[in-house]
């Protein structure tokens, strides 16, 4: 049951031509990730106590430490806002980083077949991870986007995100003053195309990580192919079992680099605004 | 621009991005933060709001117990100053005031005790004349029977009388 070799992209599971092509195999693992996390959601925060339950305990303690990091990183007052995109951010990501990891997702499918039940090669799978298919990705960083331009302009004002953007910082006087704004102008213009690369950067970041490392596995659970079948059967399940733990790991990473790196960028255009505040 | 319109291009059929994937995985991941926003960060913020408020209120309440407890403590402890003050004030005033009640009662010993004395002596006195008066009396009594049998003579109670009076005056006791 193996892929001849992973897809860079989503297969869509009624076809390309149907009116629902855009139920993909990822999408599809995008929904599970969803009722996941809503019934885990559900079952944390049905009958909640001022003393928690089991459920309500754990699901606290990750919201609480998520909490106090994004706190730490972008400031209260901006953290209040920002932390129910950033955290279901980090969930959605890290959940889907580590779906992809459940045997069967990438190896249960369509494919050539070669027995009852057993294909030689899976051409579509079933399930792939959303975070493998970059039409998650940037979907995750463009909806980022959105919310970082609401609430950076809410911040600090249309003015306020353009003199951030194009202002020179500091006091000059006369010709300096000139020259100065002419280079701000400049850096301001760079600026606009790293935020406008932003979401390709993190989207092709993200994908990409996750991506490697479904290949990886597969290429590492098909490096015997060729040998006796026992043998191909059981380097199949020893020799990635390694790099599951590694995927476990980068999975984590990835979910957090995301979330860090979205944290920051909240951060660089309201810091401003923050100190602003905090002198007053 | 066509560099870039090109390399977007190979980058969108190399990785089957699609407008519909796209807006398809967009909608799901927004229905994503909803239930999150909605079901779990905004009861589980709430709830922790809830219990650090509980917990500031916990902790200002007992602050405010501890100062009631000091100052009670400061209290009690200028009471006891108070009652030691008193105690001691009460014990000085008892003392002093035994020390004049056993003086007076000694003086009222000493005065009785002379009172019984005075009168002792009065009484002994009194009963030393009588035994005098007594004796004389015996005494005239025996010098008038003396001189009566001296005599031969019965004498009347002039007689008597003025040997009583004379033996009386002459007896000195």
């Amino acid at each position: 049951m193996l892929a001849e070799g992973v897809s860079p992209y989503a297969s869509s599971l009624f076809g390309e031509k149907s009116s629902l092509s855009f139920f993909t195999n990822s999408f599809l693992l995008a929904g599970i990730v969803l009722g996941v996390l809503l019934w885990i959601s559900r079952k944390a925060t049905s009958n909640m106590q001022l003393i928690p339950h089991g459920w309500q305990n754990g699901f606290e303690g990750v919201v609480e430490f998520l909490y106090s990091k994004v706190e730490d990183i972008i400031g209260p007052k901006v953290a209040k806002r920002a932390f129910p995109l950033l955290a279901s951010v980090f969930m959605f990501v890290l959940i889907s980083n580590w779906f992809g990891l459940i045997p069967g997702v990438g190896t249960i499918g369509w494919g050539h077949g070669s027995g009852n039940l057993t294909l030689s090669s899976v051409s579509t799978p079933l399930f792939r991870p959303a975070t493998a298919d970059l039409n998650m990705t940037l979907g995750i960083a463009l909806s980022f986007m959105i919310v970082w331009l609401i609430l950076t302009i809410s911040e600090v004002g249309v003015i306020g995100f353009l003199k951030h953007m194009f202002a020179p910082k500091g006091k000059f006087k006369g010709i300096m003053m000139l020259m100065m704004g002419v280079i701000f102008a400049f850096v301001g213009l760079i600026e606009v195309v790293s935020i406008a690369f932003r979401p390709m950067s993190l989207s092709l970041r993200l994908y990409g990580n996750i991506f490697a490392g479904e290949t990886l596995l597969h290429t590492m659970m098909s490096i015997l192919h060729g040998a006796p079948p026992i043998i191909e059967f059981i380097g199949s399940i020893l020799i990635p079992l390694p790099f599951y733990f590694m995927e476990l790991l980068v999975g984590l990473l990835q979910a957090v680099v995301f979330t860090l790196l979205c944290s920051v960028y909240i951060l660089l255009s309201t810091a401003h605004d923050e100190e602003h505040d905090e002198h007053h | 621009m066509i560099v870039a319109a090109s390399a977007v291009s190979a980058i969108t059929e190399q990785f089957g991005l699609q407008w519909g994937h796209l807006i398809a995985q967009i909608i799901i991941f927004a229905i994503v933060v909803f239930v999150l926003r909605r079901y779990a960060f905004g009861p589980i913020l709430a709830m922790l709001e809830a219990r650090r408020k509980r917990i500031a209120d916990g902790e200002s309440k007992l602050e405010k117990i501890a100062r009631d407890l000091a100052a009670a403590e400061q209290n009690a402890k200028a009471i006891v100053t108070k009652a030691d003050d008193e105690a001691g004030r009460l014990i000085k005033e008892a003392g002093e005031s035994a020390n004049i009640l056993a003086e007076k009662k000694r003086q009222e010993a000493v005065n009785e005790a002379s009172a019984i004395i005075a009168k002792a002596r009065e009484a002994a006195q009194l009963e030393q004349e009588q035994l005098v008066t007594q004796l004389k009396r015996e005494f005239g009594r025996m010098v008038v029977d003396a001189t009566s049998r001296v005599t031969g003579k019965v004498l009347n109670n002039d007689d008597q009388d003025r040997i009583n009076r004379e033996t009386a005056a002459q007896v000195s006791l």
